[in-house]
């Protein structure tokens, strides 16, 4: 029984890593209709920040504060400058310029910290195991469950309660007419692109002393946040979470039942509910 | 004969002529690099039928290069006495019956949900190759032992000289391409250019517009599995890398860096790409780095490809000979 548990456990902890950095792609895609692949950049970029910043300062908790700052400062750039450029010449030109970014950013994470993977090691106070459920559990695993749910709670609460949740909802609903009413969508688009690419910083810095830091992470992650809006629906900050828990899940249990299947069942979820319900779980309309 | 279409044979045989000649004047190394143009081609061309001609962006076309190199490979492993052509055919029926399959629930949707989707099926076909280990080999990819062909005037041709697989090659893609050029002539063809322009509005005028779509897949997978085949034959060995993501992002480049408006500019794609990337990667280790530049620069300033930047008057040459603009 235990062993389900921790399973269980396992699953709900890479679950809720995988809602922190799926729910800033589904927000860019919700208002812009951009399916930003340099996001998975962007969170391998903040794993290395954090990295190099530890190596400098020796201290964990500045990162939570300077890497997103710094990864959405770059995503803001890539907005403003490079994104908002292509967006007259449709969507795929947009995909096709964020996987080129994508790609970049890949190029040059190897050529400054090298293809060797690198170890982040979390502050002293997060690095022990604690009593759990019978047996014992990293402390730092619960930190990454209690960092997601803040974030969850922060952009839940922004989202329905405060006028710029007000307007994103609208604007993931229709920004024309957002924009005739009278408020820039472009600067909301900009803030959104800049919000979202934090968030990847974040969850590039939380996951890590939890993953290793190399130079794969980024496209390995960007396939598992792919299934998972598809999954939850396009836009859909719930749906994302309902289907990262989903996903975090699946794969858990999957390796502990059919470890020759495990990868092949997101696969087949995500084709499943693609081909009976195209806008996804939580979607509005395909 | 109009003028145009007597230039454009001239200037053909002119090309023709000196792709035939091309292995006396080359080294080994660059003829190696000219089959592997040649194949990359095909598959390049043959991945623009989506991106170009339908509309359609797909991040999964390697599944089908990669279903060809190994239906080649299973051909002349499992059934004894295969003859060579008829195993390059096996590899493009391969590719487009995977295509067939996978169109199939894939070409319903359009834009992003397509191009997700295109990118599951892609890791779930690569997830299998990687799990059946004792049929494909795992990561360790299997080797492949190539029949030499017999032709009925010139005998046995021994295709461990490489000028004999740059011909074979070369005669395939020729030949593929030629079809191409044939099939998107036809009322069919034309179809395909309705569709991309309003789907809606050809849906409308009475087109099955899902059938149409579901063809141009499958036509596509077809051909990707011909070019998968005879990069089998160039390479001796088929491994996970012929299946895999990093493959299907090749092609997108290689594609687009010609340019997707015509039927020949991925010839140009694949050709630059390749030399392109022996070229840097001779000066950096960092390659992958300008490439990406050379994307995101061309995407920003020059989305029709490298083709539109060749000069009109050369460019009648190139371009006019396709009726179904892929113009975006």
């Amino acid at each position: 029984m235990d062993a389900y548990i921790m399973q269980g456990m396992h699953g709900l902890v890479y679950g809720m890593l995988l809602f922190l950095v799926t729910s800033g792609l589904t927000l860019v895609f919700g208002m812009m209709g951009v399916l930003n692949i340099a996001h998975a950049a962007f969170y391998m970029v903040g794993a290395y920040f954090a990295y190099t910043l530890v190596a400098w300062t020796g201290n964990f908790w500045i990162c939570l504060i300077l890497v997103p700052i710094g990864v959405g400062l770059i995503g803001a750039f890539v907005e403003r400058v490079l994104l908002r450029k292509v967006h007259a010449f449709g969507h795929a030109p947009e995909l096709m310029l964020t996987f080129g970014i994508f790609y970049i950013l890949a190029e040059v994470v190897k050529w400054t910290w090298g293809t060797y993977p690198l170890n982040v090691q979390p502050p002293d106070v997060l690095a022990g195991s604690i009593p759990f459920a019978g047996a014992t559990y990293p402390i730092y695993r619960l930190f990454i469950l209690l960092i997601s749910a803040i974030v969850l709670f922060i952009l839940a609460f922004i989202m329905q309660k405060t006028r710029i949740g007000i307007t994103v909802r609208a604007a993931v609903f229709d920004n024309e007419m957002v924009d005739i009413l009278g408020t820039n969508v472009q600067a909301v688009f900009l803030g959104v692109f800049c919000i979202g690419s934090a968030l990847a910083g974040l969850a590039g810095v939380v996951a890590a002393p939890f993953l290793t830091t190399y130079p794969g992470m980024g496209l390995e992650i960007l396939i598992d946040a792919f299934v998972v809006i598809v999954i939850g629906g396009f836009g859909s900050v719930w749906g994302a979470l309902l289907a990262a828990l989903m996903i975090g899940e699946l794969q858990s249990f999957g390796i502990m039942f059919i470890p020759q299947l495990a990868l092949v069942f997101q696969f087949l979820l995500m084709a499943v509910v693609l081909v009976l319900r195209p806008q996804g779980l939580f979607g509005e309309t395909a | 004969m109009t003028k145009h279409s007597f230039r454009n044979t001239i200037f053909g045989l002119i090309v023709l002529i000196l792709l035939i000649i091309l292995p006396l004047v080359l080294s080994e190394v660059q003829l190696n690099i000219a089959i592997e143009i040649a194949f990359f081609s095909l598959f390049a061309v043959s991945y623009n039928l989506l991106l170009g001609y339908g509309g359609l962006l797909s991040f999964g076309h390697a599944a089908y290069f990669g279903t060809g190199a190994y239906f080649t490979v299973f051909a002349c492993q499992f059934i004894a006495g295969m003859p060579l052509p008829l195993a390059i055919l096996i590899g493009g029926l391969g590719g487009g019956v995977m295509a067939a399959i996978v169109g199939f629930f894939c070409v319903r949707l359009s834009g992003t949900y397509f191009a997700l989707l295109t990118l599951a099926f892609n890791q779930l076909i690569y997830s299998i190759a990687l799990k059946w280990r004792s049929l494909t080999g795992g990561d360790d990819g299997i080797g492949f032992d190539k029949p030499n062909i017999h032709l009925p005037l010139v005998g046995n041709v021994d295709l461990f000289v490489t000028s004999n697989v740059y011909y074979v090659t070369l005669m395939v893609v020729i030949i593929s391409i030629g079809l191409l050029w044939f099939v998107l002539r036809t009322p069919y063809g034309n179809t395909i250019a309705c569709i991309k322009d309003n789907e809606e509005r050809a849906e409308f005028i009475g087109y099955n517009v899902f059938r149409s779509k579901l063809g141009l897949f499958a036509m596509a997978g077809f051909f990707a599995g011909i070019a998968g085949s005879l990069f089998v034959i160039f390479a001796e060995f088929v491994s996970l890398n012929a299946i895999g993501l990093p493959m299907s992002t090749e092609i997108l480049f290689m594609t687009f860096i010609g340019g997707t408006g015509s039927l020949l500019g991925p010839v140009l794609g694949a050709g630059v790409y390749i030399y392109f990337t022996e070229w840097v990667s001779d000066i950096t280790e960092n390659w992958e780095f300008f490439l990406g530049l050379l994307f995101v620069i061309l995407i920003l300033y020059a989305n029709k490809g490298l083709i539109s930047l060749i000069p009109i008057r050369l460019k009648v040459f190139w371009n006019k000979k396709t009726p179904v603009g892929g113009e975006r």
